[in-house]
């Protein structure tokens, strides 16, 4: 067993998180709280510390007058609780929604549309690569029917009808893929748990 | 109550205990579950092995996971950073994570230790500013992503340990994303979308991600595009990467994951053993439901019509 008092009480805090399994009580409840207190903690230092202070406040006790303006655009946005001058958040919200459509726009376009575009396209060169062509055609025909499925201007009928029908199928299969991810994951953080709860606390494996 | 409406009101209390059960089984009773190893696992691996120690290019680590996502991501971390220092490829270390730093400093500290504990000699062994670097954490990623592609130092003018950036030796080689030859972004939010965005779109920078197995199938569009040359998911990845080292000779034994996949397989096959046991049960219940119902119809629809 672990002779670290902080091993010990991480310990004690797992076990009165589990202890919800069993149904809610207070020992969860006090687990939970402190948890969003020390977290909220953290932040708040962190953020001082490491973006704040070096980033904003250094440079302006250095003189440095330009970083006034993101100070005050920051401030700016505290007038939202003062009627009279709430009109005034619009100046740092249209900087940040212009800075970020402005940046984010031709990125997204670039980066998750035309190639996901281009890998989508089956090319002869693809076709003739055996298993590999195989798959591309069925991506393609996937991401038609998926699109069929999601088209909503008109009714699924004829065509369209079978189009979104087997859409539904590479939907499902997506999602059973999520599904089945998603459970491993939350076993995964189970698992790290009692490694911890086993290991550095009882000791009982390396 | 009979069995098979038994097996549709099991006491999730039971289900709970028989989860820790089959959890902890594997860590006392030894034995191994043979995994397969994916492509896109084996890409990655491939990709660090193929890398010329003597090109002078490291590879960027990006460590973003939190507390919470350890058990899948530290894994992975311990191992890319394992196979880079036993290659002698130069590792640079970044967070925009705020949670993260910590855990990077831990992973670090942990596997140049454990390499110079057995290292003969300065050049066996794994030194702070000379083989790696860990710049800590930066706020504002998006303007940082940028950044980076024209001068590293700029975004992080001091290391976590605040030394000059351009003082250490490591640091006077690799300027910006050039002198990159992948980043790897260990992940448990979505960061390494915005490096697809502004750092493998707009300069080039090739990347390889480990995530958590929710994020997963997000990303598995960008491995077929080619955008991500490879990718660690969740424990598995990291059991997975785990094996290739130990097959290539890189360590002696598996690490965590490896041990935690086998809790894994069978939490997996009791969860489906489950289902099938609670479907067996609907089904049967259900069955007889209909029994009883076609019995009572008549005399029910009687007493509807009047």
């Amino acid at each position: 067993m672990s002779p670290d008092p902080w091993i010990w009480l991480a310990a004690f805090l797992t076990m009165m998180v589990f202890s919800f399994l069993f149904r809610d009580n207070p020992f969860y409840k006090f687990a939970e709280h402190l948890f969003v207190g020390v977290a909220n903690g953290y932040y708040i230092v962190f953020y001082w510390h490491q973006a704040l202070k070096p980033n904003l406040f250094e440079p302006l006790k250095n003189g440095n007058l330009i970083y006034l303006i993101p100070l005050i655009l920051g401030l700016l946005y505290f007038t939202r609780f003062i009627p009279r001058w709430s009109w005034l958040v619009r100046l740092p919200l249209g900087f940040m929604i212009g800075w970020g459509a402005g940046i984010s726009i031709p990125a997204n376009i670039q980066a998750f549309i035309f190639r996901q575009i281009e890998g989508t396209i089956v090319t002869p060169e693809i076709l003739n690569s055996g298993w590999e062509g195989i798959w591309a055609v069925l991506i393609f025909i996937g991401v038609i029917c998926t699109v069929i499925y999601f088209f909503f201007s008109t009714e699924h009928r004829g065509v369209l009808k079978y189009g979104a029908r087997f859409g539904i199928i590479f939907i499902m299969l997506g999602f059973g893929a999520s599904f089945g991810y998603t459970v491993m994951a939350r076993v995964s953080l189970l698992i790290g748990r009692i490694q911890f709860l086993l290991g550095p606390w009882l000791g009982l494996i390396k | 109550m009979d069995l098979f409406s038994g097996f549709t009101r099991i006491d999730r209390r039971l289900i709970y205990l028989l989860l820790t059960l089959f959890v902890i089984l594997p860590f006392f009773v030894k034995f191994r579950i043979p995994q397969n190893i994916m492509p896109q696992t084996k890409n990655l691996f491939e990709f660090i092995e193929n890398l010329n120690p003597t090109s002078e290019k490291a590879v960027l680590l990006s460590i973003d996971y939190t507390p919470q996502t350890m058990p899948e991501c530290h894994p992975m971390a311990l191992s890319l950073l394992t196979h880079c220092f036993k290659k002698k490829i130069p590792v640079i270390g970044v967070s925009f994570d705020p949670q993260a730093p910590g855990l990077a400093i831990e992973a670090f500290n942990w596997v140049a230790n454990k390499i110079n504990s057995i290292a003969r000699s300065s050049s066996d062994s794994i030194i702070y500013g000379r083989d790696y670097v860990y710049l800590g954490w930066k706020s504002g990623r998006i303007a940082a992503l940028l950044e980076m592609g024209e001068k590293i130092s700029n975004v992080f003018p001091k290391d976590y340990y605040n030394n000059y950036t351009d003082s250490l030796s490591l640091m006077k080689k690799i300027k910006n994303y050039r002198d990159i030859s992948i980043a790897i972004i260990l992940a448990a939010a979505d960061y390494p979308q915005e490096w697809l965005m502004y750092a493998q779109a707009r300069h080039g920078l090739k990347l390889g991600a480990g995530l958590t197995a929710v994020m997963a199938p997000k990303y598995y569009p960008f491995l077929q595009t080619g955008q991500l040359s490879g990718m660690i998911s969740g424990m598995k990845g990291a059991a997975e990467y785990e094996n290739l080292l130990l097959r290539y000779g890189y360590t002696e034994t598996t690490g965590k994951a490896e041990i935690g996949m086998n809790s894994q397989t069978l939490v997996h096959l009791l969860i489906i053993g489950l289902i099938i046991i609670g479907n067996v049960g609907y089904l049967a219940t259900k069955k007889k439901d209909k029994k009883m119902f076609k019995g009572t119809q008549p005399s029910r629809q009687k007493g509807r019509i009047s």
